[in-house]
């Protein structure tokens, strides 16, 4: 295997793959599968400042590899079961509420592997350590529930990558049914930078951002714990570095990155749950930022896609 | 002189040979347009996924129509379509062109009478996307006549015994492009229309009006429907039903953790032999398979696949990257072709 990644490292023109295979998506789910095992040691104590601590720690992990819409992340609901967001309709809160009052046999290991993605994930243990009312039961079992199914799901995506990534590395030999050409594997990477610029701009700034008459900042991804602006933030510094893992040769993408990373820490630091959209000027601020993140988009299709040989997907981008 | 036996017996075999037969195409199994580099060709495509025929197309092309015993495929421009093609696939020839009356639009799918004698274009009134269904007579391709569809949108259609079952997608179209204009209000339904055109039943899904019925396939008792999803896309609804004529349609649903991978979106749709039926998600690069029932069995990871079709006991996909695939308990490459397959996959044998 890394005779086989050295060989291919050695001609520049292929180096996408196994560059950002080697230097972003396997180091990522593995921190990702660290800082689990930590929240899961904690959430067995059901200290709070310390399951707190090790919520941010693991949260951002996540945030290093959340863009990635392919492979074991995808099976089985995993990805979703670590992070189930948007919730309008409030299903996480509800199921968790069955949970807290209900059979304990449901928190055992196999049970709760079974439970509603919603009720399940970084959300859901937010919900429990920073509890927006008072919970109706004790929340510690549930608590170490849910933070030993994160560590679970972690290590089944961790250790699913393994294979996953040869897959990708061997795109075109023969056997390998998933990517038939290197350019379907290049193309699957690219895919998952334009996605995740447009889910971040769709979802993460476009949801609380609404109408202009009509703001929501109580949309904003995880508000209890402070993170919506640092969400932002971390899923661009994650991109930039996923680009820069994609092609060596993409300056104007990564100044535009750049930018956008600045506007995203002034705004952490000044509006960290985002409420300050309800006002002219601090939703101008979040409009900016949401203007750089669709001209970043614009420019990772007039740089990286011709660098990397590939577009945006023909079915997937004008569907009928 | 009395003619021979023998001048008679070859003189029927010219007669034959006059009326050409899809065996003269090469037989294809499918039919599917593509694009290949700047270029647009409608191909015929064998069971093993290799091109038998390519013929160039004016335009990107959506889905097309086959004729049931001539070697005629008549290509539907995308939405809105100002044209259809009646391509000979033997000779390559454009034989006729298809022009819908002014302030009409075709609407991407059209579908032969069992006996080929006609043809009938699903339709938009550009102007509001109010939709029809044209009807043609497959000699000369001139236009006989129109019905209502019974509702907004019409997209595909199909033919049955009972008469012809409408998917009215329920999305209003701005006449010059693809942009929607009635995604708050919009009431996509299925219609089935008599021989004469009067609306015979019409259901709709009152729980997810969002929700735009496009592609239908038939089953051994009325029709399996696949939908594209046009509300908030944090709601994750169903994507797939079926509707029996004078019963309320049913939804299949994928189980939660499965049902996202779609991203609320089913391009295609198609029924294997077995009654399995399978949905495809170029959005979501998959495939997913359901049994008769309703009951999921399985997503396929498949990158920008749309175009789905049956093949032997299961499935074939068709993709954007240019592959051919079974797809069964597992996906299998067929072939692969320098050319992204465009969004549909038409059977020619039944």
């Amino acid at each position: 295997m890394r005779a086989i990644l050295f060989c291919l490292l050695a001609s520049p023109a292929l180096a996408d793959i196994p560059e950002a295979v080697q230097d972003h998506i396997l180091p990522g789910y593995a921190a990702f599968a660290r800082a689990s095992d930590s929240l899961a040691a904690v959430g067995k104590t059901c200290d709070v400042r310390a399951l707190q601590a090790d919520f941010h720690l693991t949260y951002d992990a996540w945030m290093a590899v959340q863009h990635l819409h392919l492979g074991p992340g995808e099976d089985a609901g995993r990805a979703l079961s670590v992070l189930y967001w948007p919730d309008p309709k409030g299903m996480g809160a509800k199921a968790q509420k069955a949970l807290l009052a209900g059979d304990p046999a449901k928190l055992a290991p196999e049970a709760f592997a079974q439970q509603s993605v919603a009720a399940r994930g970084l959300l859901a243990l937010e919900r429990l350590i920073w509890p927006a009312d008072t919970l109706p039961a004790d929340p510690c079992p549930l608590i170490a529930a849910t933070t030993a199914d994160l560590a679970r799901v972690a290590h089944e995506i961790d250790t699913g990558w393994q294979d996953y990534a040869r897959l990708l590395t061997t795109a075109a030999e023969p056997g390998n049914t998933a990517f038939l050409t290197r350019a379907e594997a290049r193309q699957a990477l690219f895919t998952q930078l334009a996605t995740g610029l447009e889910s971040l701009s769709d979802q993460r700034i476009g949801r609380p951002l609404g109408s202009f008459d009509a703001p929501h900042p109580d949309r904003a991804e995880a508000r209890a714990s402070g993170r919506s602006a640092r969400n932002i933030l971390l899923a661009l510094q994650a991109l930039r570095a996923f680009t820069a893992t994609l092609t060596p040769d993409a300056p104007l993408t990564l100044a535009a990155f750049d930018k956008a990373i600045g506007q995203a820490q002034a705004l952490a630091d000044s509006d960290p749950v985002l409420d300050g959209i309800a006002t002219p000027g601090g939703r101008l601020k979040l409009e900016i930022l949401g203007q750089t993140v669709t001209a970043i988009r614009d420019l990772v299709l007039a740089e990286v896609a011709p660098e990397m040989d590939v577009g945006i997907g023909f079915n997937s981008a004008d569907g009928d | 002189m009395r003619p021979s036996r023998r001048l008679f017996l070859s003189s029927l075999a010219a007669l034959a040979v006059a009326r050409p037969s899809w065996a003269d195409a090469g037989s294809p199994a499918w039919l599917a347009a593509a694009k290949e580099g700047e270029d647009y060709r409608l191909h015929g495509l064998s069971e093993t996924g290799e091109s038998l025929f390519a013929l160039p197309l004016p335009a990107r092309g959506h889905a097309a129509a086959a004729h049931p015993t001539r070697p005629l495929a008549v290509a539907f421009a995308r939405r809105p379509g100002t044209y259809a093609l009646v391509i000979d696939c033997v000779t390559g020839a454009q034989t006729h062109r298809l022009t819908p009356p002014p302030g009409r639009q075709f609407n991407g799918h059209g579908a032969f009478a069992s006996d080929g004698r006609v043809l009938y274009t699903s339709e938009v009134v550009a102007e509001g996307s109010e939709g029809r269904i044209g009807i043609w007579e497959t000699e000369g391709f001139t236009r006989m006549g129109e019905w209502i569809s019974g509702g907004i949108g019409p997209h595909d259609i199909k033919l049955t015994k009972a008469g012809l079952i409408v998917a009215n997608g329920g999305i209003q179209t701005d006449p010059g492009d693809r942009t929607k204009l009635n995604i708050d209000t919009m009431a996509p339904n299925l219609t089935l229309l008599s021989k004469g055109g009067s609306i015979l039943d019409q259901v709709s899904l009152p729980d997810l009006p969002q929700a735009s019925i496009r592609h239908l396939v038939l089953t051994e008792t009325g029709v399996a429907f696949a939908m594209q999803w046009e509300g908030d896309p944090a709601e994750v609804v169903p994507l797939l039903g079926h509707w029996v004529p004078g019963s309320a349609p049913v939804l299949f649903a994928a189980p939660e953790g499965e049902a996202h991978r779609m991203q609320g979106y089913a391009g295609s749709i198609a029924r294997a032999r077995d009654g399995r039926l399978a949905i495809s998600s170029p959005k979501g690069g998959a495939v997913q398979v359901f049994a008769p029932d309703g009951t999921f069995l399985a997503t396929h990871a498949r990158a920008d696949v749309c175009g789905l079709s049956a093949l032997g006991a299961g499935f074939v996909t068709s993709d954007g990257n240019g592959g051919i695939c079974a797809l069964d308990q597992q996906v299998t490459p067929l072939a692969h072709h320098e050319a992204a397959w465009d969004n549909h996959m038409v059977a020619l044998i039944l």
